[in-house]
């Protein structure tokens, strides 16, 4: 079963991603913020990481710099509330190789495209 | 005698003189022609006068007297002639002037007989030798009085049918006439056996000095005027000089008697005394006189001096134009007000106001119009009875040109409005409903009007320009709240949006997933109801999203490089971008310019935006259209055209949709302006944002046109990279 990796600090999106995934045969854990996700990585090994930019505590950028320390092939796909390129982000983002970069808010199946697709 | 004698060489001189000037003055014109002609019979008639009068024998004096009566038999024909021509009557008069030239002929053959004029001996102590008239002398009388007095009807008859210069030059002409024929008159009685001394001769002078200043000036002052100004200076300068004469004469006796040796020293205080008095008498008088002769004059003078330094106070221009119109049909009474104003956007000049009755006036003039250059290079005031007569008497082409142009616009005074060195517009005036013609001091007063209207002007626009720039400015700054807002709002709306998108999604998700065969038909449709409902949050969840995002790019202050652009790369990426939204099959989009086209200098990101916005608000129209005209053959058609224009790429980009309706015209860039009534309602902001792109980002230029259930026109204009 695919892992997926859902960073997010709303509760509502990462319940209810969650259960869209899970009925979908992807085992689905949840992080609240930056901290949370990298201490659950070790562990979980997911294929998939779906990561906030803007969070709490240490944000999607920050926490995706010190996935990148860790494993450099990880597959992540950010997430952003933001403007596209404000703060040169979606560069930073590219450099540090991520897969997807998608604005909220986006339809529920065009999220399922994306993360099965990744997932595949 | 030497009275006599003086004036009639005062009479030869001034008349040949003022012939000849006349005649070289234009040499072509009729007019001044015949005048010509009728000055040298006048010159010949007085100078064979004056050697008459000076003859030392009857030989002698007889000789002369031919030479004054040769002169003399052609005084009435030629009249005739310059009359009519004067009048432009000679090709429906053409017998006539040949008739009455046959006639002065057939005297000229009497003339060495002793029928017409026997041996020149006087009657009168005063004069040795003076004509005496032979038996056909009294036809001579009556052909000088019947053509003298037709003349003279003509001009009577016929000073109505003209108007302004013209009609005031008749007058001229009969008020000289009048003069010079009394004068010349009080000779006949003398001749005929009569003793009446013929001292109206010296008046003959005063007639062809008038007439001529009526041929070649072109700006005539008004008749009265000229009259009574004449009038009083005769009569105070007799009083001056014939004062102490009258003392002297009369009351020698007494003062030799009083004063003794030194009795010349009180006619001669006298005539010093008045002479300084003189011409204080004289001013006063004259301004009494023409106070009162030109009391409605000055009366809308004065108005329009006074409108002219309240005009300055008026800061909207269209209400100053207004009432500058308004003063001058009112206060001057002018058949025709028209106010033409430069337009720095077109480089026209644009009617602003018109004031007329019943015609048309020409909305505009080209700054390359002869009419304008010429103000340009003369700032003067243009009349048009001058420039017709410059246009008729010379052969240059601006003369003729102006004299259309004028015509064109019925002017018959054009006042130019300068500040500084820039013509800022002008004033066409048309003719004063009384007939009269424009006086100088008309003229004086329009331009001190046309002075302060500028000033005015400018004021007012600048008014109008500062108040614009600072609805601009509050604009930005709302505009700049709004983005600022935006930024730190986008983000917690799009987290709120993203949420609601999750929710909504799952539940329709698992709803989907759901067995519901074993439910009852009421809790199948409470499903159905809030799988619909679901949707709904989905729907609205996602137009929000198209909201913040509109905000985002109006606040986005992002790269704004800009680089030399090929229209087609921006095209081609601008239909990559549109296909999602836009079904590119239902419609045609026509691309018409070369391959070729010259670059844009711009920024491509920034175009992309703009003409998505363009083709996106393009294709709803035509939906609209077709949604609610439902016309039989329909079919969308978005055409891209463009082509160079100076320095800029003008840019058309054309739909045949469902166009604007005119209230809505002047909101359509207004942000979060909207008419779309499809699914997807826009946010109001996309020609706003094309707005700021093109003109703000750009310096360039936008405009549109629209026709409702016909379509829309947007012109762009992007400066071309070097």
């Amino acid at each position: 079963m695919p892992k997926l990796l859902i960073v997010d600090d709303e509760l509502d999106v990462r319940e209810f991603a969650a259960n869209f995934f899970r009925k979908r045969k992807v085992e689905v854990t949840t992080a609240v913020g930056g901290e949370e996700a990298l201490s659950i990585l070790d562990n979980f090994k997911p294929e998939l990481v779906l990561l906030d930019i803007k969070m709490q505590g240490i944000n999607g950028i920050e926490t995706l710099k010190r996935i990148r320390e860790k494993d450099k092939d990880l597959k992540v796909i950010m997430v952003t509330g933001k403007k596209p390129d404000e703060d040169g982000s979606l560069n930073i983002c590219q450099q540090l190789g991520v897969l997807d970069y998608i604005h909220k808010p986006l339809e529920l199946a065009e999220l399922e495209k994306i993360v099965m697709g990744a997932l595949k | 005698m030497i009275y006599y004698l003086f004036s009639c060489i005062l009479v030869a001189v001034t008349s040949i003189v003022v012939g000849c000037f006349v005649f070289l003055k234009n040499t072509r014109a009729p007019v001044n022609r015949t005048w010509f002609v009728l000055t040298l019979s006048i010159g010949m008639w007085s100078f064979g006068y004056a050697m008459t009068l000076a003859s030392s024998n009857m030989q002698e004096a007889m000789f002369w007297n031919r030479i004054v009566y040769t002169g003399a038999i052609f005084i009435p024909s030629t009249f005739l002639h310059f009359v009519l021509t004067l009048l432009n009557l000679t090709s429906h008069k053409k017998k006539l002037i040949l008739t009455v030239y046959i006639g002065s002929i057939v005297f000229l053959f009497f003339i060495p007989t002793n029928l017409l004029i026997k041996d020149p001996v006087s009657i009168l102590n005063t004069f040795r030798y003076f004509t005496r008239a032979g038996i056909l002398y009294p036809f001579y009388v009556i052909f000088y009085i019947t053509l003298s007095g037709y003349s003279l009807y003509k001009l009577f008859e016929m000073k109505n049918r003209f108007s302004g210069f013209q009609r005031n030059q008749i007058i001229y002409v009969i008020v000289a006439s009048i003069i010079g024929f009394v004068g010349g008159s009080t000779n006949f009685a003398l001749v005929m056996g009569v003793r009446i001394h013929p001292i109206g001769h010296p008046l003959v002078a005063l007639y062809p000095i008038i007439i001529s200043y009526a041929i070649v000036r072109h700006r005539l002052m008004d008749i009265r005027i000229a009259v009574t100004r004449t009038g009083i200076f005769v009569v105070v300068y007799s009083l001056v000089l014939g004062l102490p004469f009258a003392v002297a004469f009369w009351l020698k006796d007494w003062l030799i008697e009083t004063f003794r040796a030194s009795w010349w020293i009180l006619p001669l205080g006298l005539m010093a005394a008045l002479a300084t008095v003189g011409p204080f008498i004289y001013i006063y008088l004259q301004r009494k006189a023409e106070d009162r002769l030109l009391a409605d004059q000055r009366r809308y003078q004065d108005t329009l001096k006074q409108a002219s330094i309240g005009m300055t106070r008026i800061r909207d221009l269209q209400r100053l134009l207004d009432l500058i119109a308004h003063i001058m049909t009112k206060t001057v009474r002018i058949t025709y007000v028209g106010i033409y104003l430069f337009d720095a956007g077109s480089g026209e000049y644009v009617l602003q106001v018109s004031r007329d009755k019943g015609r048309l006036p020409v909305p505009k003039l080209a700054s390359s119009n002869p009419l304008v250059n010429w103000l340009i290079l003369k700032p003067q005031p243009l009349i048009y009875d001058e420039i017709k007569l410059r246009a008729q008497d010379s052969s240059d082409l601006a003369h003729k040109q102006l004299e259309e142009n004028m015509r064109l616009l019925t002017a018959a005074v054009i006042i130019p409005s300068f500040l500084e060195n820039r013509l800022l517009g002008f004033i066409v005036l048309g003719e004063k409903i009384s007939g009269h013609i424009y006086t100088q001091e008309d003229l004086n007063v329009f331009q001190v009007l046309a002075g302060q209207a500028a000033l005015a002007i400018e004021n007012a626009q600048f008014y109008e320009e500062a108040k614009k720039m600072q609805e601009q400015i509050a604009q930005a700054e709302k505009m700049a709240t709004i983005g600022t807002m935006a930024d730190g709002l986008s983000h917690q709306i799009n987290n709120r949006l993203y949420a609601l998108s999750l929710i909504a999604g799952d539940t329709i998700d698992t709803i989907k997933l759901t067995d519901t065969t074993k439910c009852t038909p009421e809790v199948k449709e409470m499903i159905g109801q809030i799988n619909y409902a679901l949707e709904r949050i989905q729907a609205n969840v996602m137009q929000g999203g198209e909201v913040v995002r509109g905000l985002l790019k109006y606040s986005r202050q992002g790269d704004s490089g800009l680089d030399a652009l090929d229209l087609h790369t921006i095209l081609n990426n601008t239909l990559e971008m549109v296909q999602y939204k836009v079904k590119l099959s239902e419609i045609d989009i026509v691309r018409d310019f070369p391959p070729n086209i010259a670059k844009i200098k711009g920024n491509l990101t920034q175009l992309e935006e703009a003409f998505f916005n363009f083709i996106d608000n393009a294709y709803d129209a035509i939906v609209e259209r077709r949604t609610l005209l439902k016309e039989a053959g329909y079919r969308g058609r978005i055409t891209v055209s463009a082509y160079p224009k100076d320095e800029h790429l003008e840019i058309v980009v054309e739909d045949n949709g469902l166009g604007v309706k005119e209230a809505d015209m002047k909101k359509i860039f207004t942000p979060f302006f909207t008419t779309k009534t499809s699914s997807h309602k826009g946010t109001g902001l996309g020609l706003y944002v094309i707005k700021r792109i093109i003109t703000e980002m750009h310096k360039g230029q936008i405009s549109f046109e629209s026709d409702y259930k016909v379509g829309t026109r947007f012109i762009i204009q992007l400066p071309i990279a070097k």
